[in-house]
């Protein structure tokens, strides 16, 4: 249901495949509408996103495509959920008497999602004709092993429900001889109350029919026959070691046998040994038995996830891949939601680059008119830049903000906020749609933290009319870069990651946006040898440069965080999975991989303040007349940014501080400082040797924005300033003010190429 | 695993301290005295229990017009919105949740010459 009287932006939803192109490219839209049968689609190139009039305004330019007019729409559903699917094989259907186990941590045993309870950890199961066998928990959350070929079914129940969070050994296993069905439940730390093992025999077939065509599946099952059936069923936590054997095991045989790392591959008993450690970076399974029953991942499940055999003796799992053979399924995973394309644009050779958006309109007569867009981004094609100014568009932070619901489920966001919680239309849409797939400040609907995050699906909160943080309030720079008719390039994080310091090297200036968070180390590598190499980088926002994370390999626009025990986190990470299933590199911040953001910006991130945003002061260091380019036409003795869209000044949000300690260069002039934040200002966790009162901005000096310049190797320099609520400053007094001139001045000298 | 307690705010509330309300009035934004950041945290720390669900505003108009809703507590529930309560200034909207949230932890509704106090900025 729309939001009564406002504009509906969520009756049709989208995303566009690439998420980047270059003129001549195709950019491919894939939409769907539950109840509009066609819009009106208009192509527009965003100026500015932000629909509040006390700023500039939503402002769109329409240059006029083959695909602008009217669009047919459909439903294209969203099945959330990981499972691995294995392709039917003879020995899968030639099965008699056989084991299925594996080491389990379930993390929702007994809990419904989505309307169901009952979870399937491995299968050969038909759920159409309700044939086959299946190993998993039951309503109650208690592990059960059922066979059935549509002449009868047999089922061994544990009386136990599983813990949460507790390794067991599982298996399932059918003895035609002795027609019996048989659960294994073997709880791997049984003290103090944990223990939920338990060995149940209950009466089973002589014989059993399989069913055909039906493909093996871990953590769900096969709603259909068929080798790409929709799997359901599906299982929240880990699984480790799955195994199949042509033979009823006791106990202790299928421990053993799902303890070895390599069961004897000679066996002719052995039908299946996956090991999960293998291709942490692909949506394969890897089975080292003789029968190469190799399976594929659907919707990216957490991989390099400890198993039940880690010992922390690693936090690695490049170091020790073997303790990592779990993988981590949720039942909401959403990384390709795999809709057909609707519309399809090759990007005219002519285009400027910049953000760009399909726009959807529909019902524009009624009470709440339709107007909802999809984003992507225009480049200049990597090495032919088209302007000397390049803006990066920060995609990698927009994925990990990607559907963020932090306002929605986390207790502390509305005393975080200061204020009561207002949620957009796109906000209440999410909070009854969670099949969209959340962001990375999120936790799955089992609790465990949103590790991956991909643009194969529609983002809310990354177009125009979306919420203002991140790609909203950069588009307020955009917006202040036409208004003074200065001609930029689009570079995207991605490309940057992809293409390295390449992509940054042909401008003169850069300038990162607001809040450009979340870093790879290609992307850190290539801004860093960018400023070393001469170039002039503008910092226009606050907290950058701050988490460590990697863009999937080969897989397009997906990136991966591991929050670990320290920073500013919405979730920790379970001890030793600190490292990214994508490259094996450590996550968490930048500061504790060695290269804090103050040795590439001068500074780093510090403190929040969402009471208000303040303005800065001019310190010493901006009153050397070597710098009279730099305050030209500004009164130094007049606070800088007493005004502003977020909060009311120039400082605030999210704020960065000088500190030498932390590399800060020594040759960094500190030009101003915003270090009045009041009690409102809050510093971030890693601030903190040990616990005292007074370390709120109203007693903290260490709590504050400050604005530096420095110069680097080879006529290079750095502009940075400290907040992310600089940028939503900059349009403030009809583009006329001390922050907008401050930074006129310094792009104007940037863009000169005379030495600094 | 690292979670917040929706409970964890435990301040005690005192219903005769009705100036921390009239304070609240004249300056919704702060800046705020000691007793009064203790009052808003507890408030906005809990939501609303009683009610399985947290007083939100949903925007109608950007920046403009916001209204009344209920944020449940449980996911993939509805926000409950009340399409009568319309705010046209983020000060009445505090102002209206914030009397909501007093008769809750009160157990009575401010008297009324506090509650129809005028507002500030």
């Amino acid at each position: 249901m729309p939001v009564p009287g406002a504009v509906d932006t969520t009756a049709i939803l989208g995303y566009a495949l690439p998420l980047t192109v270059s003129p001549g490219e195709e950019v491919r839209f894939h939409l769907s509408s539950p109840a509009i049968a066609r819009a009106e689609a208009a192509v527009a190139r965003v100026r500015c996103a932000d629909p509040d009039p006390d700023g500039p305004g939503l402002k769109l330019v329409f240059p006029g495509t083959p695909i602008d007019g009217v669009v047919p729409l459909r439903e294209q559903p969203l099945y959330p959920g990981s499972c691995a699917i294995v392709p039917d094989a003879p020995a899968l259907a030639a099965l008699s008497g056989f084991t299925a186990g594996a080491f389990l941590w379930p993390t929702a045993p007994g809990l419904d999602y989505a309307g169901t309870i009952a979870q399937t950890v491995l299968a050969r199961w038909c759920e159409e004709t309700k044939r086959g066998w299946r190993l998993g928990l039951d309503a109650e959350g208690r592990p059960e092993f059922v066979v059935a070929d549509g002449t009868g079914s047999w089922r061994a129940v544990s009386p136990h429900p599983l813990l949460e969070r507790e390794w067991v050994l599982l298996g399932g296993s059918w003895d035609p001889a002795a027609r019996e069905v048989r659960i294994t439940v073997r709880s791997l730390d049984p003290q103090s109350g944990r223990d939920r093992s338990a060995t149940v025999a209950a009466p089973g077939p002589a014989a059993l029919s399989w069913p055909a065509d039906t493909v093996l599946t871990m953590a769900g099952h096969a709603a259909a026959a068929g080798p790409s059936p929709r799997v359901i069923g599906l299982y929240d936590g880990k699984l480790d070691r799955p195994r199949l054997y042509a033979a009823p095991l006791p106990p202790d045989a299928l421990h053993r046998l799902c303890e070895a790392l390599r069961p004897d591959a000679g066996d002719p008993l052995l039908l299946a040994a996956w090991d999960l450690s293998e291709g942490m970076d692909t949506d394969r399974v890897r089975d080292r038995s003789a029968n190469r029953l190799d399976g594929t991942l659907l919707q990216m499940p957490a991989r390099a996830m400890t198993g039940a055999n880690w010992d922390g003796s690693t936090r690695g799992w490049t170091e020790a891949p073997w303790q990592y053979g779990a993988i981590h399924f949720h039942r909401d995973d959403m990384a390709d939601a795999g809709w057909e394309p609707d519309l399809r644009l090759t990007v005219p050779a002519d285009w400027r680059p910049g953000f760009y958006a399909l726009r959807l309109r529909a019902r524009t007569e009624g009470a709440e008119p339709v107007e909802s867009f999809v984003a992507f981004f225009v480049r200049a094609p990597v090495g032919r830049p088209s302007a000397r100014l390049a803006f990066v568009a920060s995609t990698a932070t927009f994925l990990a903000y990607a559907n963020s619901a932090l306002r929605l489920d986390q207790v502390h966001a509305e005393a975080m906020l200061e204020g009561l919680i207002a949620l957009s239309p796109d906000d209440v849409y999410l909070q009854s749609h969670r099949e969209l797939g959340l962001s990375t400040y999120d936790t799955h609907n089992d609790g465990s933290g949103w590790k991956v995050s991909t643009a194969a699906r529609p983002i809310l909160n990354m177009r125009p009319r979306g919420a203002t943080f991140n790609y909203g309030n950069d588009t307020h720079v955009l917006d202040w870069l036409e208004h003074f008719g200065e001609t930029y390039d689009i570079v995207t994080d991605e490309d940057i990651d992809r293409h390295g310091v390449g992509v940054l090297r042909p401008y003169a200036c850069v300038i990162t946006g607001s809040h450009p968070e979340y870093v790879s180390r290609p992307m850190l590598d290539a801004f860093d040898a960018y400023q070393r190499g001469g170039g002039r980088h503008i910092y226009l926002g606050g907290n950058g440069f701050y988490w460590r994370i990697a863009f999937h390999p080969e897989r397009p626009h997906a990136m991966e965080v591991r929050r670990g025990m320290i920073g500013l986190r919405t979730w920790e990470g379970e001890a030793g999975e600190d490292s990214l299933a994508f490259t094996g590199e450590p996550s968490g911040t930048w500061r504790t991989n060695g290269r804090p953001p103050q040795r590439l910006v001068g500074v780093g991130f510090d403190a929040q303040v969402f009471t208000a945003s303040a303005p800065y002061r001019w310190l010493d260091g901006a009153r050397d007349p070597a710098l009279a380019w730099l305050t030209e036409g500004i009164d130094l003795d007049a606070p800088l940014g007493e005004f502003g869209l977020r909060g009311g000044g120039a400082a605030g949000i999210e704020v960065d501080r000088v500190e030498p300690t932390l590399g800060s260069p020594p040759g960094l002039v500190w030009l101003a400082t915003a270090d009045r934040l009041g009690y409102g200002g809050v510093p971030v966790p890693e601030e903190s040797r040990t616990l005292h009162r007074g370390m709120m901005g109203d007693q903290n000096a260490r709590v504050r924005a400050d604005l530096v310049f420095f110069t680097t190797a080879g006529g290079g320099a750095v502009f940075s300033t400290g907040s992310i609520a600089y940028a939503c400053a900059l349009t403030c007094k009809d583009y006329e003010n001390n922050v907008s001139r401050l930074t006129r001045n310094v792009l104007r000298r940037f863009l000169d190429p005379s030495p600094l | 695993m690292l979670v917040n307690d929706p409970a964890a705010a435990h301040w005690p509330f005192d219903p005769s301290r009705v100036e921390l309300a009239l304070e609240f009035r004249r300056r919704p934004r702060g800046p705020h005295g000691d007793s009064l950041q203790k009052l808003l945290h507890r408030m906005r720390w809990n939501g609303d229990a009683e009610r399985g669900a947290r007083w939100i505003l949903v925007v109608v108009e950007p920046n403009r017009r916001w209204m009344l809703a209920e944020l449940p507590f449980r996911r993939n529930q509805p926000v409950r919105t009340f399409p009568n309560e319309i705010f046209t200034s983020l000060a009445e909207a505090e102002w209206e949740v914030f009397k909501r949230r007093w008769a809750a932890l009160a157990g009575n509704p401010l008297p009324e010459s506090i509650a129809d106090a005028p507002a500030g900025t």
